[in-house]
């Protein structure tokens, strides 16, 4: 099968970590191996000063990959037209061999929520969502992901099955899928099902990068806060999607209570070791 | 788009400007049936609630200690619900809350500098994250492209400097100059002194040394120094020396 990477030409980039606040001083002079480095475009598309020398800096050592979480892919609003705009023209400017958002709505009645909110699992949201991926497509004019989030209650009125909806948006829409392995697990504890069956159940042909994170468990509930190690539970399950997908950009996503960054690099090498495994079988 | 996916944002939205247990059972009273736990749909207020919060709290830490902790949450609920989240980057919200606060100022028993606190943050913030280019080599004096003036009757300058230790900020007029250091990327802010404004009028209207002089009586060297010191601290752009 023709995978959705190897259609655009797209290659393995090996493992990466997000350009954060903290790491500006740092991580454009680190000697630590890395392979690529994952922007929030929100941080660069209106703000100038240190996060654009930061990110120059950035992009002369390494591709530079926007994903963002303001583009509202699966909102009522129309599309914003500056923020589309602008995150084509960051695109360009980076030469980013493509970029992603999340599957979510962020934005209601001109008001930006600035927060990931689930959409129904229907085909009203499929046939919504599936125009909204081929505008941006066609106006960025680079290979576009669309992420799984992580959610904490299942929207009203869903007729499909989570994976069903996934598998219907980006095939309809012909766009690639990131696939956040820790927001599969987190979903998968919080709502009861087996988080490999799920991962089966996707269209694999069409990941071309993984996240992974950390998150805090509390008694009811997980939240996906990116705020700690990748657990070990998480990491089997990135194996076990390694061996479905072959080697595909990996992320070490950290937000919250945010380490050093020889502590993130840490990480990427873990990541780094399980991609050499599994391009060596 | 559908008709049941409309009534969806439309009652996520009702329930999503103003989250609380009634909002949240209206949302619920919209869709029979749903048996998704409350609790777990009250995390997405919370959530965004939680982001006004933080980018106020980021940008305004002085203004927060100055009202102190009652206050300060009062101010935050009465501002998120006038729904300030317009831009898609998150620290835009915090722009009108200057503005926000001065209109509530007198009903809300603030101290009178707290308004003009609040835009000084602000103006902090803003030229820090300005979109204006770092300068390329210039050809003549120029006024750096992210300076701000702030007019305002209370000595802020040494209140921020102290970081809010101070009890209050003195009364008196201040002019307040706010730019980017063009190679640091810091911000730095002054009280305007006549020969900073000098220098930066001698920037903004193209007026030589040697015209300034003749017309203040200062020294052709004096003027010198100021500009060099004004260079030194970004305050105003030279050419280079090897451009001429």
């Amino acid at each position: 099968m023709v995978t959705y990477a190897r259609r655009h030409g797209l290659k393995p980039l090996g493992a990466g970590i997000g350009l954060r606040r903290s790491f500006y001083e740092e991580l454009p002079r680190t000697g630590r191996a890395l392979d690529w480095v994952e922007i929030i475009p929100e941080n660069f598309l209106t703000l100038g000063g240190r996060p654009q020398r930061t990110l120059d800096a950035c992009a002369e050592r390494w591709p530079v990959l926007p994903h963002g979480v303001g583009l509202d892919i699966g909102g009522p609003d129309a599309l914003d037209a500056d923020y589309v705009t602008r995150l084509a023209a960051l695109v360009e400017r980076v030469d980013a061999p493509f970029f992603s958002d999340h599957l979510c709505y962020s934005r209601l009645d001109g008001v930006y929520l600035h927060d990931l909110l689930p959409l129904p699992f229907t085909e009203a949201a499929v046939e919504h969502v599936v125009p909204r991926v081929r505008e941006v497509m066609a106006r960025v004019g680079r290979p576009f992901l669309l992420e799984n989030p992580s959610y904490y209650a299942r929207m009203p009125g869903g007729t499909l099955s989570e994976a069903d909806f996934l598998r219907h948006v980006v095939e309809e829409a012909d766009c690639g899928l990131l696939l956040d392995v820790n927001n599969v697990y987190v979903n998968a504890l919080n709502h009861g099902y087996d988080a490999r069956a799920f991962v089966d159940a996707l269209p694999l042909e069409r990941v071309v990068q993984v996240h992974l994170a950390g998150h805090t468990r509390y008694p009811d509930v997980i939240i996906d806060t990116h705020g700690d190690r990748v657990c070990g539970d998480v990491w089997s399950l990135y194996r076990h999607v390694l061996r479905r997908t072959g080697p595909v950009a990996t992320l070490i996503e950290w937000d919250q209570d945010i380490p050093s960054l020889d502590a993130v690099l840490d990480e990427a090498d873990v990541a780094r070791a399980a991609l050499r495994e599994v391009a060596g079988r | 788009m559908k008709p049941a996916l409309k009534h969806f944002f439309d009652s996520m939205g009702a329930y999503l400007a103003r989250p609380g247990p009634e909002s949240l059972e209206r949302l619920y009273s919209e869709h029979p049936g749903w048996d998704a736990p409350r609790e777990r749909v009250a995390l997405y207020g919370d959530f965004i609630r939680g982001h006004v919060r933080g980018a106020l709290e980021k940008v305004f830490p002085l203004v927060r200690g100055a009202v102190g902790p009652d206050a300060w949450g009062a101010l935050v609920e009465g501002y998120t619900l006038t729904r300030p989240a317009r831009h898609h980057e998150l620290n835009h919200l915090a722009e009108g809350f200057p503005a926000f606060l001065a209109d509530a100022a007198a009903s809300n028993g603030l101290a009178p500098f707290v308004p003009a606190l609040a835009r000084f943050e602000w103006t902090d913030f803003a030229v820090f994250t300005s979109e204006a280019p770092s300068p390329e080599p210039v050809a003549r004096l120029t006024a750096n492209p992210t300076l701000a003036v702030l007019e305002h009757p209370f000595r802020l300058c040494a209140y921020v400097r102290a970081k809010g230790a101070l009890a209050k900020p003195e009364a008196g007029e201040e002019v307040a100059l706010v730019w980017r250091h063009p190679e640091q990327l810091v911000t730095f802010y002054v009280e305007a002194t006549p020969p900073a404004l000098l220098v930066l009028k001698m920037a903004v209207e193209g007026l030589s040394m040697e015209d300034v002089a003749a017309a203040t009586g200062m020294s052709v060297e004096a003027l010198r120094s100021a500009v060099e010191r004004c260079a030194r601290d970004g305050l105003v752009l030279r050419p280079s020396a090897s451009g001429g």
